[in-house]
């Protein structure tokens, strides 16, 4: 059933799909650290999200669920890394889409033909995300410098000058996610994209296996997170189980 | 004690949505603080002077979990309230309260949440993906939302009615039987994740080498031990790739 009416946001980019795209953007990067956090940022649900938007939720899957593996590990704890895996997740499926692309999830139906463009959008988004992550560090040192104009409040007394403060640095993250939503879009259509056909052959194949390392790598990273000696027995008995219910018994 | 009004309740609360909004290096989450219970002195403004001492008491360095805040924002709220009313708090009280109970839900959060409940609902919408029901995804999350949602408007009253009981709620046990069965569950999806894509490989015949996700699974636990550090998933892709070519040419 069609829960949702696409935008209509098919072929080339225009400026109302791209400000639409940029809306999506603003408010999943205000979600994904500064407002609510509800984690519909995560970049499955953000390329979900993406894919319904666009008409195309099944690219939106297939794009989202290795990503959303192997950025699994990136947890907000004891490191400084964060990355923009939001709008790099949004541009990665927008763009695919908005360039005529439509790509099944791997190991659906007769997909095998569409793994290597895929791998090659996947790594894109990877190193969006990187891009983003300055940005991100930008806007926080934003906020600092605001946030030391805030000390002038402690001596005048001026309540209004927090509430402005506060609000800019909410309005920044916005903007910042907007911006770079519609930046990222347009190098995945306008550069990414149309250099995959110019890549070389091996390079070529070598992208067709990437989406399938990396299902595996989120399934070690998170491993490695839990700790092996703890989690291998509850790990291999969730394997095992669903292994023999999906294979001998769905 | 003298209850919360509604209207401040649910102006604190809709402000605590926004405590990471203004994050910065050097005091984090102190500007979402101070907007945070600016409500409550915007309601008893008393003199400049107070005031800025008021204001000076949140701007400090402070950092916590968003989403068991709310308990500490009742607990700081019930506490200005007291101490406005009369009732003798003594000096610094405010400052070390915010300050211990911020840095032990800190460490609560991180384990509940950002070590529990986050890989263990990623594993489920990624079980859910793997499965092929698309908009599940987005349902799975929603009900997170809700969930947390709710969780930090009880938390506000319940912070409030505590006052400086709270402590006595970190001490619960059961927030440590409900981060050991969090974590457990993320283990259980984690391998229900891979027992399923093993499942698909094998449906899928010869297009996809289930080797592959061997190889993955043995590269995303063994690099954090080679390198001594755990890499962004950004960096796992570009590692994945450069593997990946390897294969295609040893192939």
């Amino acid at each position: 059933m069609a829960l949702w009416v696409p935008v209509a946001l098919v072929s080339d980019p225009t400026w109302s799909s791209l400000l639409i795209l940029g809306l999506l953007a603003g408010i999943l990067a205000l979600d994904d650290t500064a407002l609510a956090q509800t984690w519909f940022g995560q970049p499955l649900p953000a390329a979900v999200l993406t894919g319904y938007l666009c008409g195309d939720p099944l690219t939106g899957l297939a794009v989202g669920l290795p990503l959303q593996l192997v950025l699994a590990g990136n947890l907000p704890i004891g490191q400084t890394f964060t990355g923009d895996s939001t709008s790099a997740s949004i541009a990665a499926v927008a763009g695919a889409i908005l360039a005529g692309k439509h790509l099944p999830p791997v190991l659906v139906g007769n997909s095998a033909g569409t793994w290597q463009l895929l791998g090659w959008v996947i790594l894109g988004a990877g190193l969006l995300s990187l891009l983003g992550h300055l940005f991100i560090q930008g806007e926080r040192r934003v906020n600092g410098i605001w946030m030391l104009e805030g000390l002038l409040s402690l001596r005048d007394g001026r309540l209004g000058r927090i509430e402005q403060l506060h609000i800019r640095c909410l309005l920044t993250t916005f903007l910042r996610g907007f911006g770079s939503g519609i930046l990222f879009v347009l190098l995945m259509v306008k550069v990414w994209i149309p250099l995959f056909t110019h890549l070389p052959p091996a390079l070529q194949n070598a992208l067709g296996t990437l989406p399938l390392l990396l299902p595996g790598l989120g399934v070690g990273t998170m491993i490695d997170r839990y700790g092996l000696k703890s989690s291998w027995l509850w790990v291999t008995a969730g394997m095992v189980c669903t292994f023999l219910v999906a294979h001998y018994v769905v | 004690m003298k209850p919360m009004t509604r209207g401040l309740r649910w102006s604190i609360f809709l402000r605590s949505l926004t405590l990471q909004g203004s994050w910065n290096h050097q005091r984090m989450q102190n500007l979402g603080l101070l907007w945070t219970v600016l409500p409550w002195l915007r309601r008893n403004r008393r003199d400049m002077n107070r005031d800025r001492v008021f204001c000076r008491r949140y701007y400090g360095f402070f950092n916590t979990n968003p989403y068991l805040a709310n308990f500490l924002f009742g607990g700081l709220i019930r506490l200005e309230t007291d101490q406005d009313a009369g009732v003798e708090v003594l000096p610094g009280v405010i400052g070390t309260f915010r300050d211990s109970v911020g840095r032990a839900l800190a460490s609560l959060g991180d384990q509940l949440f950002w070590l529990g409940l986050r890989p263990t609902l990623i594993m489920t919408i990624c079980l859910v993906g793997l499965l092929g029901h698309i908009s599940s995804v987005l349902m799975v999350i929603g009900i997170f939302a809700m969930g947390q949602l709710l969780l930090r408007w009880i938390a506000l009253g319940k912070g409030y009615d505590l006052g400086m009981d709270i402590v006595d709620l970190l001490f619960d046990p059961r927030w440590h039987l409900w981060i050991a069965r969090m974590k457990r569950a993320g283990m259980v999806l984690t391998g229900m994740v891979a027992g399923l894509y093993l499942a698909q490989v094998a449906e899928a015949g010869g297009v996809a080498d289930r080797s592959l996700l061997w190889i993955g699974t043995g590269l995303g636990m063994g690099l954090p031990v080679v390198l001594r550090k755990r890499l962004p998933g950004e960096l796992l892709i570009v590692v994945a790739l450069v593997l990946a070519l390897l294969l295609t040419f040893a192939i």
